[in-house]
């Protein structure tokens, strides 16, 4: 926390704290965009995460998917059905080329195929929204990344976190003093499960599968640590300078090369540490990010989260009004959006959760920024430096060796 | 033993099988099906903040809340079913049941239980009239999960396979062999679902109520469903359940189960392979649940 930071939180008192914590603008939590004139949006790439974009772009007022786009004909019909009234094309030139009337282009590829089609779309003038990571080398980075500070449309990087409104709300905390000085920083992700994806033919079968080839891919701490990682880079304000890692294959002996247990650590100028570690080995605790201080800690779980204070922290107003959840031997203070509004009309339980799912929020906030001309939550720029880290990350996962994080490489992305 | 891959969704449990002589295939095969299970529940949990249904009871009598078009699809089926069923089968009664818990009396309650939905094909949205509706997919979710993770299944070249939700939602890809309480079914592609009034039973009165007038039944009524498409079998038991406990099942619903690919002769325990609806049969199916008979 800054100096203007602390000064900042203790001059809102426990009233203006108060107004933060419970009366977050509606606005952010349930987004409202325009039905008249919806944006014309193509989707490339309907594997899991471009069919995941699918369904919630179909839902989303001020969007309007008009074309998709795979070069898996399966997923190409699948796609169609999903965005009923769309066209869908095998390859991603010749949808840019017959598709005039779209604006924006979401890319949700593998992330070596990120490249060609960021910048394909970017010179035919369209939004994009990339999805995160990036790239899956630095050479591919500076190149993106280049071409997004030129466009002069929209660029967004679909790090999720920083569009949840959960995630802001507990920024919003830590940047008025919650937390105070940050201790230690970990998350993780834990899901049992192959991450493996049938074929039709040994040939389909390599390529569907290019997340489990290290070559291709930045593993489970690029493709999901990122994620997370860049959370703790968002809410810092900084990057680390170093990063460890190492894998190990524990479950999934397949013949695979990727290691199905990662473990990642990063440090900061000041020594403060981040570690992340994934597995597909087993799934307790799934997905979350834990943020620990001097005086509080939070649990971010994407569509929940609490705040775990120390017994010596202040004891603010709102309190009173807080949903309060068991673990164990702690208890956690739900951080509910519109928690005031909740109470009063005796439905606090039914806010607990997020109302929409993250990557909900993610693709609301592209389209309106899109749609108006405004910034995105995670401009191209932010989202190329955590994608370095998790390149960087994923090196030291592979080599075993610690890797250096340039401050002047992570400046000129 | 064929290996079996399970996931926790919709307050139940989704278990896959499937016999693939290759295990790395049939585990990827079964997740990416287990998958479109989770993906499923995301979208029309009742127990979830951020499902599309719970954003759909929150505001539909505010506004026009736009659907996916799969979820559309499905809520059209839905109000299909609620006219080929007269009404014994109904999502629309989730304020009813939020209101008065899964055990209301069984006398008659002032005000009906079931107020429907409008759905807008061109906007491809849905509207409540009522400030109380909410929609309780608990009926046929299970049924349009399985529905989904076949073709998941499918897509990844699985031939053989058994799927079920909660045991009393299945599907077969190829033929199984499943047992309902004493009898033993051989379900060859094709749904099987068993509903119960006894399922959750407290003072004699089931979880079970009937939409048109909100009035629990009364235990005792177990149906079980056969049909091509597992969320048609999961609607249609718990609608014959609610129908044969008023003492409405008849030609006409018969003629109903016929127009949707299910055979509404009833079935004899000498001669399964024949039977296609079974319904009010409860000295065959004393179980709510499919006791599932693996090689």
């Amino acid at each position: 926390m800054t100096p203007h930071d602390r000064r900042e939180f203790l001059a809102l008192g426990a009233a203006g704290f108060a107004a933060a914590f419970l009366e977050p603008d509606p606005a952010l939590l349930f987004p409202r965009m325009s039905a008249e004139t919806p944006l014309d949006v193509a989707v490339i790439g309907a594997g899991r995460q471009g069919r995941a974009i699918l369904g919630e772009l179909a839902t989303i007022e001020g969007a309007r998917v008009v074309a998709v786009c795979d070069v898996d004909e399966a997923r190409r019909g699948a796609a169609e059905k999903r965005a009923s009234g769309a066209k869908a094309y095998a390859s991603h030139a010749e949808l840019l080329s017959k598709e005039a009337s779209v604006a924006a282009v979401v890319v949700a590829t593998p992330t070596h195929l990120h490249r060609a089609i960021v910048l394909d779309a970017l010179a035919a003038g369209k939004h994009v929204f990339c999805e995160a990571p990036l790239a899956h080398t630095l050479e591919d980075l500076a190149a993106l990344s280049a071409a997004a500070r030129s466009a002069k449309t929209v660029v967004a990087a679909g790090f999720q976190g920083r569009a949840n409104p959960i995630y802001l709300l507990a920024r919003s905390f830590h940047k008025a003093g919650a937390l105070r000085e940050l201790a230690t920083l970990h998350a993780q992700n834990h899901k049992k499960t192959s991450w493996r994806t049938p074929g039709s033919s040994p040939e389909r079968e390599k390529e569907l599968n290019w997340h489990l080839d290290p070559t291709l891919s930045l593993g489970l701490e690029g493709e999901f640590g990122a994620h997370q990682l860049d959370v703790f880079h968002w809410f810092t304000g900084r990057h680390p300078v170093f990063v460890r890692g190492s894998g190990a294959l524990r479950l999934h002996k397949d013949g695979r090369a990727m290691p199905d247990t990662v473990r990642v650590e990063t440090t900061f100028e000041d020594g403060l540490a981040a570690t992340w570690s994934g597995t597909l080995a087993n799934s307790l605790r799934g997905r979350r990010e834990i943020l620990a201080g001097e005086m509080a800690a939070f649990d971010l779980a994407w569509t929940h989260g609490w705040m775990f204070k120390e017994a010596d922290a202040p004891t603010a107003g709102w309190e009173v009004y807080a949903n309060r959840q068991p673990f164990h031997t702690e208890q956690g203070i739900t951080l509910i959006a519109d928690a005031t509004k909740l109470a009063a009309q005796g439905k606090l339980q039914e806010g607990v959760g997020l109302p929409f799912t993250s990557l909900y929020y993610s693709l609301a906030d592209f389209v309106k920024a899109a749609s108006s001309g405004g910034k995105p939550a995670c401009s191209f720029s932010d989202g190329a430096r955590s994608t370095a880290v998790a390149i960087l990350a994923h090196a030291a996962v592979a080599t075993g060796k610690e890797q250096a994080i340039d401050p002047k490489l992570l400046e000129a992305l | 033993m064929l290996p079996r891959f399970a996931v926790h969704a919709m307050g139940t449990r989704f278990e896959v099988v499937v016999d693939d002589g290759d295990l790395v295939r049939a585990r990827a095969a079964a997740e990416g099906a287990l998958e479109r299970i989770e993906e499923c529940d995301a979208r029309l949990s009742a127990f979830r903040s951020d499902a599309l249904i719970a954003r759909a009871n929150r505001e539909a009598f505010a506004r026009p809340v736009k659907l996916d078009p799969e979820t559309f699809e499905l809520l059209e089926a839905c109000q299909r079913l609620r006219d080929d069923t007269r009404g014994a089968f109904d999502v629309s009664v989730g304020g009813f049941l939020r209101a008065h818990g899964f055990h209301p009396p069984l006398a008659p309650i002032a005000g009906a239980p079931s107020s429907g939905f409008q759905l807008d094909r061109t906007a491809r949205t849905v509207r409540f009239a009522s400030a109380g509706t909410r929609l309780d997919l608990g009926g046929i979710g299970k049924g349009h999960a399985l529905h989904l993770a076949a073709d998941a299944l499918r897509e990844a070249g699985v031939e053989k396979a058994l799927l079920h939700g909660g045991t009393s939602s299945v599907l077969a890809l190829g033929a199984w062999r499943v047992a309902v309480g004493a009898c033993v079914l051989e379900l060859r592609d094709a749904a099987l679902s068993v509903s119960s009034t006894s399922g959750r039973a407290r003072a004699g009165r089931g979880h079970l109520i009937d939409p048109r007038d909100g009035r629990a039944l009364p235990t005792g009524t177990t149906c079980a469903v056969v049909a091509r498409s597992p969320r048609l079998a999961e609607a249609w038991s718990t609608a014959l359940c609610v129908l044969d406990a008023r003492g409405e099942l008849d030609g006409a619903i018969e003629a109903a189960l016929v127009a949707v690919g299910a055979t509404a002769r009833r079935a004899s325990v000498d001669d399964p392979d024949s039977a296609r609806v079974f319904g009010a049969f409860p000295e065959l199916f004393t179980s709510a649940h499919a006791a599932l008979t693996l090689p």
